[in-house]
């Protein structure tokens, strides 16, 4: 991913209370599911078009989401701060480059003070159903604890990855050790001198490795795919940049340009196969050589698939973690586990104290986070069983006034998630203030419209790296890719500038 | 052989995993091990060990050069079982005294050429030449010794051990026999020109020049421990036999080629074959050790604990 290794659970989850008695809350103009970057950034502008009638309903005690949860050692986001940020809020006090978590969910806290925004906010509010009420024109949202808030217009920004998932591993309940997964990080468990398993090689598990390697007698970890990794040019931010951003904005500003247009350029190696991917593929080996001198460890972690097709990792400190000493990587396949750990078909028995799941987050290629129930009581998780479809990525037929964030097909692969989030948000800000400036009861995308626009997108998606052959959480068991936007964020920007009227059915008040 | 259905086998093989730890080390029969049999089958042991670790690198180069997702996750198990297969007879020579310490056992000088010429170029070697070589090495080293120790040891726990390693290796030649099968589809001519081709591959020649005196060199070490000749021979013979049961098994170029190479072996009158071979088995046996580079690191991962 670009931004950071996705979001899971509440750090401090709303307490599922038997709901008694139903409380009504009166209909707001826009109801927001979640207080992370999306329904943050969604609310700011909204705001800044005059719209303040706002309510966001947050699972947690607290705002941040991706940033919020995943605060496992070494988090960090892997595309620079002053991209991974919003154009409408810049920050001249990075600290580094590539700022850590705990960095980034303060910069998101001090954007809710800044914007003013903790009064839309209704924490601990976990969503367990959305629907249309097609004879008021207004969207129902029924949470664990009893409340229905409601809103003219409602707008999914509860995350594409914020539900923790463990391996299908046989035996996995039997394990009596310590568990741990990466969107869940257990900060009161000691990992010094425990023998420590860690599943997986993600993007996540990259960042905790080297961290955990310092703490941990013995630090075994389970690879089943290696992925390729590349060089992160990350850097204390020196004071005179800090001083210089913040007398002159606009320095900041064509620094995030620049950078803007370096990771376009990087399309042309990710997402289609050309001569720059081979040129990043070589950027890899070269990574892995300069930092793995054995051949028989370079080989385990040498990656059998074109670069791009699955995502790609910056770290410069996982494989010489690998190398420590009281580091082994282990690339046999897993077979089982047992009361004190994990079986590997070569025959040995792996025992820990501790086993730590950096497997990811259950990725909702045909699911829905909780039920959505659109016009005519149709379920968004039975439609989108085949694989999500979405109009734009933004609006689904069927659903009016409701508004995704990071729908199907909004997933970068080369940019930041921060600026396909705001093309997304400029496009809501416009539906909400069509439905106010019409007066309209119902704004719901054309069924012909959905259609021809994801025939486009899946044949644009068929040519690729995405599509060519490895298995990743991009693509449905069918392979269809639900997931990634096959071009520029300078192309999905575009899409999204305008919202264009006769692709709408319109229904006034 | 019939054609196996390979996701079915796949599944077979995910299903029966088995560990070092499901079986009882210190059961009792380790006392059943002679005197007199005890030297001789420590070398046999080693012998056979170090066979399992070189057939499991084998199939970890085929499982990168698999031409589909299924046999590749198939040799990458099998990797592992060969792997699972020598730490399993490293217990138990260590079960019966044979480790100084926690050391690996030395591989013979020809074993050894053998895993520098795995870990430089097996990698690079066509997925069906290997997939041609590693069935034979199976049913002829691996059947013959395995039969062998189970005819002259008397340890129960070497018995279990060998029933579960002979369950995995039935499955290992129903696939190699089936992948030959498969290779053997098609037009021999192109075929033909491709193994052509590859002959003069300088990897394959070297890997050649490795396994021709290995094969030599096992059938003496086996014949000192009192194999008889013959015994291998038939194993080899049973290679012939399979692999050449379908008009496909016979069509592949390489089959024909390592069956040619079996008659020449088993035939000790054949002096074309053998004393350029065994000269180069006794030339080896010169080669000192210090001069080759040191041994890759995927050997270090071989380990008689149940444990980790």
């Amino acid at each position: 991913m670009t931004n950071a290794t996705p979001s899971r659970k509440p750090k401090t989850p709303a307490k599922k209370t038997p709901a008694t008695s139903v409380k009504k809350h009166k209909p707001a103009t826009v109801l927001i599911v979640g207080a992370g970057f999306a329904g943050l950034g969604t609310a700011i502008r909204l705001q800044q078009a005059g719209i303040k009638d706002i309510v966001i309903l947050e699972r947690a005690g607290e705002v941040g989401g991706t940033w919020r949860d995943n605060n496992y050692p070494g988090a960090a986001c892997d595309i620079p701060s002053n991209l991974y940020s919003y154009s409408f809020d810049q920050n001249p006090d990075w600290s580094r480059s590539f700022s850590g978590s705990e960095e980034i969910l303060g910069y998101i806290k001090a954007m809710v003070k800044r914007f003013d925004l903790e009064k839309y906010i209704r924490f601990n509010q976990n969503v367990s159903d959305l629907a249309f009420d097609e004879d008021q024109g207004i969207w129902n949202a029924t949470t664990d604890q009893g409340d229905v808030f409601s809103g003219r217009a409602a707008v999914m920004a509860q995350g594409p990855l914020s539900n923790a998932s463990f391996p299908d591993i046989s035996g996995i309940e039997k394990y009596q050790g310590h568990k741990v997964h990466s969107a869940a990080w257990d900060h009161d468990y000691d990992f010094r001198g425990k023998k420590v398993g860690v599943i997986g090689t993600g993007a996540s598990a990259i960042q905790i490795i080297p961290e955990l390697v310092k703490d941990a007698s013995k630090l075994t970890v389970f690879q089943r795919t290696p992925a390729w990794v590349v060089p992160r040019p990350d850097f204390d931010t020196p004071d005179w940049q800090k001083a210089l951003f913040r007398k002159v904005p606009a320095s900041q500003s064509a620094l995030r340009k620049g950078l803007y247009l370096a990771h376009e350029s990087m399309a042309l190696a990710v997402i289609w196969n050309s001569p720059m991917t081979r040129l990043a593929e070589r950027l890899g080996r070269w990574h892995l050589k300069r930092q793995v001198k054995d051949r028989w460890l370079r080989r385990q972690l040498t990656p059998d698939y074109r670069i791009g097709c699955k995502r790609i990792l910056v770290s410069n400190d996982y494989y010489p973690a690998l190398q420590q000493p009281n580091c082994k990587l282990i690339t046999w396949p897993i077979t089982r586990m047992s009361e004190n750990g994990i079986l590997t078909a070569e025959g040995i028995e792996h025992q820990f104290d501790c086993i730590v799941f950096a497997t990811g987050f259950d990725v909702g290629h045909s699911g829905t986070p909780f039920p959505v129930r659109g016009a005519g009581g149709r379920k968004l998780d039975e439609e989108w069983k085949r694989g999500a479809q979405a109009y734009k990525s933004i609006n689904v037929a069927g659903y009016p006034n409701l508004f995704l964030t990071f729908g199907p097909n909004s997933g970068p692969g080369h940019n930041s998630a921060l600026v396909y989030m705001e093309s997304q948000i400029d496009y809501i800000v416009k539906g909400v203030k069509t439905i106010l400036d019409k007066n309209l009861k119902t704004l719901s995308v054309r069924g012909e419209a959905q259609d021809e626009y994801n025939s486009k997108i899946q044949k644009r998606l068929a040519k690729t790296n995405w599509n060519s052959g490895c298995k990743s959480w991009y693509l449905t068991e069918d392979g269809v890719n639900a997931t990634m936007y096959p071009g520029f964020a300078t192309q999905y920007a575009r899409q999204m500038a305008s919202l264009e009227l006769k692709d709408y059915e319109l229904i006034p008040a | 052989m019939a054609m196996i259905d390979l996701d079915k086998m796949l599944a077979k093989v995910k299903s029966t995993q088995w560990s070092l730890s499901d079986i009882d080390w210190d059961a009792p029969g380790a006392d059943l091990i002679t005197e007199e049999q005890w030297p001789k089958l420590k070398d046999f042991m080693t012998d056979l060990m170090w066979i399992e670790h070189v057939g499991a690198r084998a199939f970890a180069a085929m499982a990168k050069k698999a031409p589909t997702d299924t046999l590749r996750e198939i040799y990458t198990y099998f990797h592992a079982e060969e792997q699972r297969h020598a730490n399993v007879e490293m217990a138990l020579m260590k079960r019966w005294g044979m480790l100084d310490g926690d050391e690996l056992p030395e591989p013979n000088i020809n074993l050894r050429l053998i895993i520098e010429w795995l870990d430089r170029h097996s990698d690079e070697v066509p997925v069906y030449v290997l997939g041609t070589v590693v069935p034979m090495l199976e049913i002829a080293l691996d059947g013959a010794l395995c039969k062998f120790l189970l005819d002259t040891v008397d340890d129960p726990v070497c018995h279990q051990a060998f029933e579960k390693i002979n369950d995995d290796e039935s499955r290992h030649l129903g696939v190699g026999f089936s992948v030959m099968e498969m290779q053997g589809h098609g037009a021999t001519y192109i075929k033909t020109v491709e193994m052509a081709a590859q002959i003069a591959n300088p990897r394959v020649i070297l890997g050649i020049a490795s396994y021709f005196p290995l094969l030599n060199k096992m059938r003496d070490n086996v014949v000192a421990m009192g194999l008889s000749e013959e015994k291998l021979y038939a194993c080899m013979e049973k290679f012939e036999k399979i692999g050449g049961r379908t008009r496909e098994g016979r069509s592949n170029p390489w089959f024909q080629i390592i069956k040619f190479h079996s008659r020449w072996m088993v035939d000790r009158n054949n002096k074309f074959y053998h004393v350029p071979v065994d000269a180069l088995v006794k030339a080896t046996s010169y080669i000192p050790r210090k001069l080759l580079p040191a041994v890759p690191s995927w050997v270090k991962e071989l380990t008689y604990e149940p444990t980790a």
